[in-house]
């Protein structure tokens, strides 16, 4: 298949689906005169796992920060349970509802380990102190540093940051979890304890969408792959299919640049 | 008291403007002059000048001598109350244009060029004397003084005369005489007692009353006759009637003895030269001159003016400078961007002594408002400082705010915060730590700054010093008290600063472990 033509998925219809967690109709994002998002179609099932694959400048982070609004869309439609993301959406609220975890962990450094989880939950959710931080101490817990809950993020490695990030993240209870390249930054070791986490979120069945290179997610945890390339989606397959036998002679060549490192 | 008489005043003109009619009708019946206004003759002076006007006391809001003397016995015989407003010499010109003050009573020489713009009275004689260290010889002429430096008060009409002088002194090829001005009469006096300049020239009156405090320091070694030097007279706004009725006040205070008196209390007479001709020897450091300076209500009260002053305006500052600062560090541009950078470059590039003057006195020739009795130098000086203040700390806050990560900002919109709590946790905290360096080394700026404000007649700290100064000559003591206090401000807020650093533990692993354990 010729790699400029867009993959058409078959059991897309035309409107957006309610029903999705995510729906993407014809959705797209300029820079000027640089088009960053081309016309995308796809739906993301709740409790789906998606991992974006793609080379660099291909538009991956920018298409998951269109889905809690940090780089606003310019045309086209997307539906966050059944909610229309435009510039009239409650920006609280779907940021409530849709967590984000950073390459750079963007951890406040000013705040304990524990403020860190809890600044948001008192500020957005109201709520109460105290319950914030039992809960900051049980996604700790979860994310295996409960002990660090009272350090500055400037006295943990890169691995316990991101774990931290993706607690505080947990803490506001969201539906559906970003990570844009959340282990670019680690070393293998840490690398391993961070995928660990996001398998036991994928696991509880939190609607996930990551933007990585980590194999061992994209290849056992992933439901579905989809494969960017200058701001257009040019697969969505399983990984089983798309790691085997990729359908654009693009996706090939990514495969075996990917495999070569 | 000055403030209370100066309350007093608000309320009366707040009274007079509810009744302008009975005013008005009481001007036209002639019965005071028009610059005496609700019932208050405001008199603006510069207590430097013993024995005509100086500070006697402690308290710089009330001065002393003949001039206001003269001018208590003018308020009695119009039946009207007082206020003194003390202020720089150069400043009291302008405030009498910018109807700040009624009369300007001064010990100032009645010349022709200052009554090409107003009225000036006579009240008492006077003689243009140059005065060197003792042991110096007598001279005949102001030629003598060709190619010798002398001292003169700045805004006093003495360069003026001098250089006539100089130009006689280079049609005859010789070398003129070289002038050094400076602010206050206490301070030209210095110049001579330390040696820096051979003789300076000031009045005789103001000679014989210092001769306790010179005795023996210096003598006269000329008087020249210069027959346009021989009158101090009391200034006003031009006006015909207000001349007449000044004058006859003058004069019927003359008849009754009242100028008199006040020259025998003030030891206005002949007989006082004699006094300056024998020497003594050189004094040391007065130790108990310098402590009760530092323990005087008088140095007490100028340093809380000088502090209320530099806390005050640099807390407006860095108020009114954050949003700009925000708005500066917006992507793109806009009209109020570009209005903000003028206002930055041009209060970043004018002097601040100039922004002080331009707002005191030019001010209230174009908004009438600020000449009004609320508009106090306090405030002038706050204003003046905190929109200065406001354009450096624009620079510091924006630099503040750019070295935030944009990560924080992202990660904190992420989380579902609005603008203000993002701003409010998490990009200030981390801002406050880069900006409170530059920032309390601006403040420590500023704190000495507010000494320029003694030229809009602030009663700061170093303004307190030189009336104490002009009173006593002992200047080494009373700087080094001013210097105390100085310094002890600032350690302060050093020591405040590194109190507050601790608190920014969290940016340094290892600072932040030792906090931890």
């Amino acid at each position: 298949m010729h790699p400029d033509l867009q993959q058409p998925d078959a059991a897309l219809s035309a409107a957006p689906s309610e029903s999705a967690m995510i729906s993407v109709r014809n959705m797209s994002k300029l820079y000027g005169e640089f088009v960053a998002l081309d016309r995308l179609n796809f739906d993301v099932q709740q409790g789906e796992k998606i991992v974006v694959l793609g080379p660099s400048g291909s538009g991956k982070s920018t298409l998951i920060r269109t889905f809690n609004r940090i780089e606003p869309h310019d045309s086209g439609s997307i539906l966050i349970d059944g909610k229309v993301i435009d510039e009239k959406t409650n920006l609280t609220q779907l940021r409530c509802m849709v967590g984000m975890v950073f390459q750079n962990y963007n951890l406040f450094p000013h705040l304990s380990v524990l403020d860190n989880c809890t600044l948001a939950p008192q500020l957005v959710r109201n709520t109460p102190k105290k319950e914030a931080e039992d809960m900051a101490r049980r996604f700790l817990e979860q994310v295996g540093i409960p002990e660090q809950a009272n350090k500055y993020p400037i006295q943990l490695s890169g691995g316990q940051q991101q774990r931290v990030a993706i607690a505080r993240a947990l803490c506001m209870q969201p539906e559906v979890m970003l990570f844009d390249e959340p282990t670019a930054a680690l070393d293998p070791e840490a690398i391993t304890g961070v995928v660990s986490i996001m398998n036991t979120l994928a696991e509880q069945g939190i609607t996930t969408l990551c933007v990585t290179h980590e194999m061992a997610f994209s290849r056992h945890i992933a439901d579905k792959i989809i494969f960017m390339d200058r701001g257009r989606i040019l697969e969505i397959t399983p990984p089983e299919t798309f790691f085997t036998t990729p359908q654009t002679e693009r996706a090939q060549a990514f495969l075996d640049q990917m495999i070569r490192y | 008291m000055f403030r209370k008489s100066l309350l007093a005043f608000a309320i009366s003109l707040g009274v007079s403007t509810a009744l302008p009619f009975a005013a008005s009708a009481q001007d036209a019946a002639g019965d005071v002059p028009s610059f005496v206004q609700n019932g208050t003759l405001t008199v603006c002076t510069n207590p430097t000048l013993p024995p005509m006007t100086f500070v006697k006391g402690s308290d710089a809001s009330k001065p002393e001598g003949m001039d206001i003397d003269v001018a208590q016995a003018l308020a009695q015989r119009w039946h009207a109350k007082l206020s003194i407003i003390p202020m720089d010499f150069t400043g009291l010109f302008p405030s009498l244009g910018a109807q700040r003050c009624g009369m300007v009573l001064s010990g100032i020489i009645q010349l022709p060029a200052r009554e090409k713009n107003f009225d000036a009275i006579a009240y008492q004689d006077t003689a243009l004397t140059v005065v060197a260290r003792a042991n110096t010889a007598p001279i005949t002429s102001m030629a003598d003084l060709s190619g010798k430096t002398i001292a003169v008060q700045s805004g006093t009409s003495y360069a003026t005369r001098i250089n006539r002088e100089n130009e006689a002194l280079t049609a005859a090829g010789k070398l003129p005489i070289i002038i050094q001005q400076y602010p206050t009469e206490d301070q030209v006096v210095q110049q001579v007692l330390i040696g820096r300049v051979f003789a300076f020239v000031s009045q005789d009156v103001e000679l014989y009353f210092r001769q306790k405090q010179l005795h023996g320091k210096v003598r006269i070694i000329l008087k020249p006759d210069y027959p346009d030097y021989r009158h101090f007279a009391v200034y006003f706004r031009k006006n015909a009637q207000d001349r007449i009725m000044v004058q006859t006040a003058i004069a019927a205070l003359e008849q009754d003895g009242t100028l008199q008196a006040s020259r025998q209390k003030w030891s206005i007479s002949a007989q006082s030269e004699q006094a300056l001709t024998q020497d003594e020897s050189a004094s040391s450091f007065n130790w108990s001159a310098f402590f009760s300076a530092l323990t005087s209500l008088a140095f007490f009260k100028g340093a809380c003016i000088t502090l209320a002053v530099a806390l005050l305006s640099h807390a407006i500052a860095i108020v009114i400078s954050i949003p700009m600062a925000i708005t500066l560090n917006g992507r793109g541009n806009s009209v109020l961007k570009a209005v903000l950078k003028t206002y930055v470059s041009v209060f970043r590039g004018a002097p601040t002594l100039l922004q002080l003057l331009f707002i005191w006195n030019a001010l209230p020739q174009f908004f009438p408002i600020f000449r009004e009795q609320w508009f106090t130098p306090f405030l002038a000086t706050l204003v003046a400082l905190a929109i200065n203040e406001s354009a450096y700390q624009v620079e510091i806050n924006r630099s503040a705010l750019s070295a935030v990560d944009a990560g924080q900002e992202l990660a904190a919109d992420a989380l579902g915060m609005n603008r203000k709590q993002v701003y409010r946790h998490v990009i200030f905290p981390q801002a406050l730590r880069i900006a409170l360096p530059p920032t309390i080394n601006d403040f420590i700026s500023l704190l000495k700054t507010t000494s320029l404000a003694s030229v809009i007649s602030l009663q700061e700290l170093l303004a307190i010093t030189q009336v104490q100064v002009a009173r006593t000559f002992e200047f080494t003591e009373y700087y080094a008290a001013a210097l105390v206090y100085y310094l002890a401000m600032v350690f302060f807020f050093l020591f405040l600063q590194k109190r507050v650093e601790r608190r920014f533990s969290w940016a340094d692993r290892k600072k932040a472990s030792a906090n931890a354990s």
